[in-house]
């Protein structure tokens, strides 16, 4: 491929070179002015397994899209090019330990490794402070790391297709998280603490494990997408038959937390100072009580965000007790005509 | 009844004015369409203008309104996005793969003596160029991108063209009629007031 520039648009600092069979080498007869002059770089849909060390001379570049080559290795010279905001890197052979040692000193703000073979988050992506798009569905991840919340900037997140199975609280830290793609993974349950995900305007979790919601979920109050189809959704809730009594140890817990018995080091061995202040308060407004590990798994139906009768669930302190919005504890498992949710968190129905 | 000579659309303008001469007169003929649909190899740069993607679920871009006979629209499907179950309102629907490829569930009508859920009755995965076609007699029918790196994009043609259906809940067959906007019209992006999604499934 002597002198070959390649096609380039109207704009001169978009070099198109997909889908032109270069291998490893093809970079290398390009001139220097072009590639000082190229800010966007196509180079998907080629044979490439090794990005080329002649990348670093692309010195301006900001955007760069390697997608669809056969790439298991993307080499330090990429940390070179300090001004490249977006890496596209899909359907290559990327694992765990295809990233340079210090890619995360890039300045990305978008990051796409979709269609790869990670299995577990890069570390080096939790350094990408500056990040606010990054996708790694279709990949084989088993878990996302508690560190993701110091991806501080992280509008974008697309985990599905992987095998993950729970979500982090610590997801919920992410205070500019508009759009949380799950699906197509394996979630048991949803942490109720993604009720702090105040920005959260799409939730997609279709294609899990799931029985029920979190009854915080309502509280997100600008979300307009949420897709569940594909889970096992409880239709009926059978009241929870297997309530086991509380134990001795938590009967006394109870009482002292209750009636407001002081309690210190001083009195009382460490391991129950520190059993005490793990209590829960009860949801119940007119309970003032508080369990700790004996409760009620207490699940309503609710419309929400344009669905139908979602199985929402929290937990009470006991059978007698009853759920915050409703004054007959009787009624609350087999509530049909139930739709205890204020009307302000009730979202208005798209026309769209 | 009279058969349209169906020449090979060279373009989409192309494709556009056969279809206006097909349904000039007042029965559809199936067959026709799909045929003429599908033969047209989707060339990109022919369809671009049309194709506005948004982040968070698909979008519906009007291309023609086919002298009130037919709608002609651009669907955009981002990674992961998909439809409600719904029905077409009485209407032809033709579904044809402009770019990627695109999942199709059917379903029967909701019985409501069954308690429970829809049941699918079957899927396929519908290819670049293919067309596919469906009406409330066959049945209902979801239709999602299940591609996690991969965008869709398809050319839908709806006859009569209808502003509502109904979306049905598979856990419940429940059902809600909707109002269905466009993100663009001929080419215009044609914002509407934005609220929770009528859709979501």
């Amino acid at each position: 491929m002597e002198g070959f520039e390649g096609a380039s648009s109207s704009s001169e600092s978009v070099l198109d070179l997909s889908r032109l069979n270069l291998n490893n080498n093809s970079l290398d007869s390009l001139s220097e002015k072009r590639r000082k002059d190229t800010k966007q770089l196509y180079l998907c849909y080629n044979r490439m397994t090794v990005l080329p060390e002649s990348i670093s001379l692309f010195s301006n570049l900001e955007f760069l899209d390697i997608s669809n080559n056969a790439l298991s290795v993307i080499s330090e010279d990429i940390t070179r090019l300090t001004k490249l905001k977006t890496l596209i890197a899909k359907n290559n052979r990327l694992n765990d330990s295809s990233l340079p040692k210090d890619f995360g000193s890039l300045q990305l703000e978008v990051l796409n490794l979709s269609g790869n073979r990670f299995e577990e988050m890069p570390s080096q992506c939790l350094q990408l402070l500056r990040l606010q798009s990054l996708s790694l569905g279709g990949n084989r991840l088993k878990s996302i790391p508690a560190e993701i919340e110091s991806l501080a900037s992280l509008e974008l997140l697309y985990l599905g297709g992987n095998q993950i199975s729970s979500i982090p609280a610590e997801l919920a830290n992410l205070p500019s998280l508009c759009y949380l793609v799950l699906c197509d993974n394996r979630i048991q349950s949803v942490p109720p603490q993604l009720n702090k995900l105040h920005s959260l305007r799409s939730l997609s979790l279709h294609n899990n494990l799931l029985t029920y919601l979190p009854r915080e979920i309502l509280s997100l109050v600008h979300l307009q997408e949420l897709s569940l189809r594909g889970n096992p959704l409880v239709v009926r809730f059978i009241k929870d038959m297997t309530y086991d009594p509380p134990s001795l140890l938590e009967l006394a817990g109870r009482t002292v937390k209750s009636k407001n018995l002081a309690y210190s080091h001083k009195d009382l061995p460490s391991h129950l100072v520190n059993y005490l202040d793990m209590a829960s308060k009860c949801p119940n407004p007119k309970c003032a009580g508080v369990y700790f590990d004996s409760c009620v798994r207490h699940i309503k139906f609710v419309d929400f965000c344009g669905k139908y009768r979602l199985p929402l669930m929290h937990y009470l302190c006991s059978p007698e007790c009853t759920s915050p919005c409703s004054s007959n504890p009787q009624s609350d498992a087999d509530s049909d005509e139930d739709n205890s949710v204020p009307a302000d968190r009730l979202q208005r129905v798209l026309l769209g | 009844m009279e058969h349209t000579e169906l020449v090979k659309p060279e373009s989409l303008e192309d494709l556009i004015q056969t279809l206006h001469k097909i349904f000039e007169s007042d029965r559809v003929n199936v067959e026709d369409v799909q045929s003429i649909m599908e033969s047209y190899e989707s060339k990109p740069h022919e369809w671009m203008k049309y194709a506005k993607f948004d982040q968070y679920r698909y979008t519906r871009n009007l291309v023609n309104e086919g002298n009130g006979k037919f709608n002609l629209m651009i669907l955009c499907w981002g990674e992961g996005h998909g439809s409600s179950i719904h029905d077409h309102t009485d209407s032809h629907c033709f579904l044809k793969l402009l770019q990627g490829q695109l999942k199709e569930t059917l379903f029967d009508w909701p019985d409501r003596r069954l308690q429970g859920g829809m049941t699918q009755k079957s899927q396929r995965v519908l290819l670049e160029n293919q067309c596919a076609y469906i009406n409330d007699s066959i049945g209902l029918h979801r239709v999602e991108n299940v591609s996690h790196t991969e965008t869709a994009v398809s050319l839908h043609l709806y006859s009569p063209p209808f502003q509502t259906c109904r979306t049905f809940d598979q856990r419940t067959g429940h059902h809600n009629t909707v109002r269905m906007t466009f993100w663009s019209q001929f080419g215009e992006r044609t914002p509407y007031e934005s609220t929770v999604s009528q859709e979501n499934n």
